[in-house]
């Protein structure tokens, strides 16, 4: 899989990179519009993470540049911008998602992999660990061969779990996957442990292992054994 | 009390006051002319009952003479020498009252050798009658005098702070977050054009500072950001490490949700500073019935895991005009806040009519002074991770769209109430 990474701050686009490198990604990184432009024409990529505000140009044109090229790549747009017309113009021109920074990396690989996911099996994949199987699009889940209902809130749990293995997945991070941004409730940590109470129970009742872990005050790890 | 009403007041009571003191130096000023004629006359008389003695030393009728009381009576002591004007009352049988006169008494000796006494009594009431009406006539002159000058003073006054009012209204009507600066009309009056001078400079300095202010704060919180991202995702990196021992996880725990605040905080300000600066111009109806439901929805798990009981009147009409982002979070913030300050069990009432919304929770009294409730920071001890900036974000919204928003406390229920036309 290959990430093309456009980000002027180059601090960031180092962590982005590092992060993303683990998961056997190769992740390019530029740090304004002309390399990025000069990066879209020579190669073919997966996925694109784009900032929109560049030095010398603006992210979004990047974005329409893919589009006339009739690129593949799924396109996400990261911007400090927390502004609605960013996420529509972004849409609008063909992005497939949008994070306003600062976000998680382990948002920003769950998207990715979300996407990519998308793009390479029309939208009818499943994803298999271990005795773990996932129909995303039907929302089913089935361990051993034996269906497990699960809700909403377990299932997204899950996914995000599943495209972060071996990392450690802070209490934030999961609070802001789940409920999104304007979580600012202060239970709210407590009501993760019961959501991944419920979803160890669940996997366990059904002969799975516990692939679950806690990290000391920090968070969560799904760990691969 | 009003200006003019004022001058008016005063102007009323000062010309009042010239109007007693100097009516009461009129009336002794003509009390006196009218005594002193009186007792000249009162000489004049008495001269002349003297002659008439002197010469025929004989005492006629003088009452027939001058028509008013006179007692001449022959002395037998001729060494007693007397003589005094003064007031005195007596009785009249005539009109059956008491009735004053002036009295000249004198007690002399006669060319003849003969001691006589001379009393002359003049009746005063018709003097006194005289000066009352004179009196009477004067008071009325200065009365109408009066009114008319109070009269015509309100009016010049009204004129002259015409100007004066119009800058009023125009201070009142000027809201310093439009685009205009403050811009008075020209008068003919100096004071009036230099007021409205110092007015525009000051106000133009305001307005300036306050843009400065807004667009710094606008600046700041956008600038934060990237520092933010980065500090956000070398910690994301730096956790993944498996070489991390506990007490170092511990530390780097702490980094992070002091990080995570002051981002939400960050985030919190510049939603601030955007409402301010009006960049959410547009506007639709919104219907705040679905809204809250919505909200609601996304707030389930949370009330279900606090076991609340939500209890929901909504008039299914109730349609604000605003911008739908804004509507979104002015209902995400009062709803999360009665839900975050609520008891386990507790409960969450809802009332939507078509012009007021009530959100009711139950909850622990306050432990700060409520008027500082939609302050900026203003948060209560017991609510931890919150960063204070959920109300001060809803009464800006609020604010932008001429809603009101007001708070009460009654019997362990909070109430918020927020009121739209």
């Amino acid at each position: 899989m290959k990430i093309l990474l456009i980000e002027d701050e180059k601090e960031l686009a180092g962590s982005i990179a590092a992060y993303l490198q683990k998961e056997n990604y190769v992740c390019e990184m530029v740090f304004n519009f002309s390399d990025a432009i000069e990066k879209i024409n020579l190669y073919q990529y997966d996925c694109i993470v784009v900032d929109i505000t560049l030095p010398d140009g603006n992210g979004l044109k990047v974005i329409s540049e893919l589009k006339k090229m009739k690129s593949g790549a799924g396109i996400i747009i990261i911007s400090a911008k927390n502004s609605l017309d960013d996420k529509i113009s972004g849409l609008e021109v063909g992005a497939d998602d949008y994070l306003t920074k600062p976000f998680h990396l382990s948002e920003l690989n769950a998207r990715i992999k979300s996407i990519i996911r998308r793009r390479n099996f029309d939208g009818n994949n499943e994803f298999v660990f271990n005795e773990i199987r996932i129909l995303p699009e039907n929302m089913e889940v089935f361990i051993n061969g034996d269906s497990v209902i699960l809700t909403k809130k377990e299932f997204d749990l899950l996914i995000f779990f599943l495209s972060n293995k071996d990392r450690v997945l802070t209490k934030e991070s999961i609070a802001e996957h789940l409920w999104g941004d304007e979580m600012d409730l202060a239970d709210s940590f407590d009501f993760i442990y019961t959501h991944i109470k419920n979803l160890r129970k669940k996997i366990l009742e059904k002969g799975g292992q516990d692939y679950i872990r806690t990290v000391y005050g920090m968070g969560y790890k799904f760990s691969g054994l | 009390m009003k200006l003019l009403t004022k001058t008016s007041r005063y102007y009323l009571i000062l010309s009042g006051i010239v109007f007693i003191v100097s009516g009461l130096i009129f009336y002794q000023l003509l009390q006196r002319v009218f005594y002193s004629q009186m007792d000249l006359a009162l000489k004049d008389e008495k001269e002349l009952i003297e002659e008439t003695i002197n010469y025929s030393d004989s005492v006629p009728d003088f009452r027939t003479i001058f028509g008013h009381l006179v007692e001449v009576t022959i002395l037998y002591d001729p060494n007693r020498k007397n003589e005094f004007i003064h007031d005195t009352v007596m009785y009249s049988s005539e009109d059956g009252k008491f009735l004053s006169y002036r009295h000249l008494f004198v007690e002399n000796t006669s060319v003849h050798q003969k001691g006589y006494t001379i009393n002359i009594y003049k009746p005063l009431h018709e003097t006194e009658m005289l000066i009352t009406g004179i009196v009477i006539v004067i008071a009325l002159v200065f009365i109408a005098l009066l009114a008319i000058l109070v009269a015509v003073n309100y009016f010049i006054s009204r004129r002259v702070w015409i100007p004066f009012y119009r800058i009023l209204s125009h201070l009142g009507y000027y809201d310093i977050n439009r685009e205009k600066p403050l811009e008075l009309t020209k008068t003919d009056i100096y004071e009036f054009n230099q007021l409205n001078e110092a007015l525009e400079k000051m106000s133009n300095k305001i307005r300036q500072d306050f843009i400065n202010l807004k667009e710094f704060n606008e600046n700041a919180a956008h600038e934060l950001q990237t520092p933010l991202a980065v500090i956000k995702s070398k910690l994301d990196l730096l956790i993944q490490d498996e070489s991390l021992t506990e007490e170092q996880m511990q530390l780097i725990s702490s980094v992070y949700d002091a990080t995570t605040r002051m981002s939400k905080l960050n985030q919190g300000l510049l939603l601030i500073s955007k409402i301010e600066n009006e960049q959410f111009p547009s506007a639709e109806r919104i219907n705040l019935s679905q809204v809250i439901e919505k909200t609601l929805d996304h707030f389930g798990e949370l009330i279900g895991h606090k076991e609340i009981k939500v209890d929901s009147k909504m008039d299914p009409s109730a349609v604000v005009k605003m911008n739908r982002i804004l509507a979104e979070i002015l209902i995400t913030n009062l709803l999360s806040n009665a839900i975050k300050h609520n008891l386990q069990s507790g409960s969450l009432d809802i009332l939507l009519t078509a012009h007021q919304l009530i959100i009711s929770n139950t909850g622990q009294p306050l432990d700060m002074d409520p008027a500082d409730l939609f302050e900026r920071f203003r948060k209560s001890n017991t609510s931890g991770q919150s960063v204070g900036l959920g109300l001060s974000i809803v009464r800006k919204i609020a604010m932008l769209y001429h809603m009101q928003i007001s708070y009460q406390y009654f019997n362990g229920i909070h109430s918020l109430l927020l009121t739209f036309a």
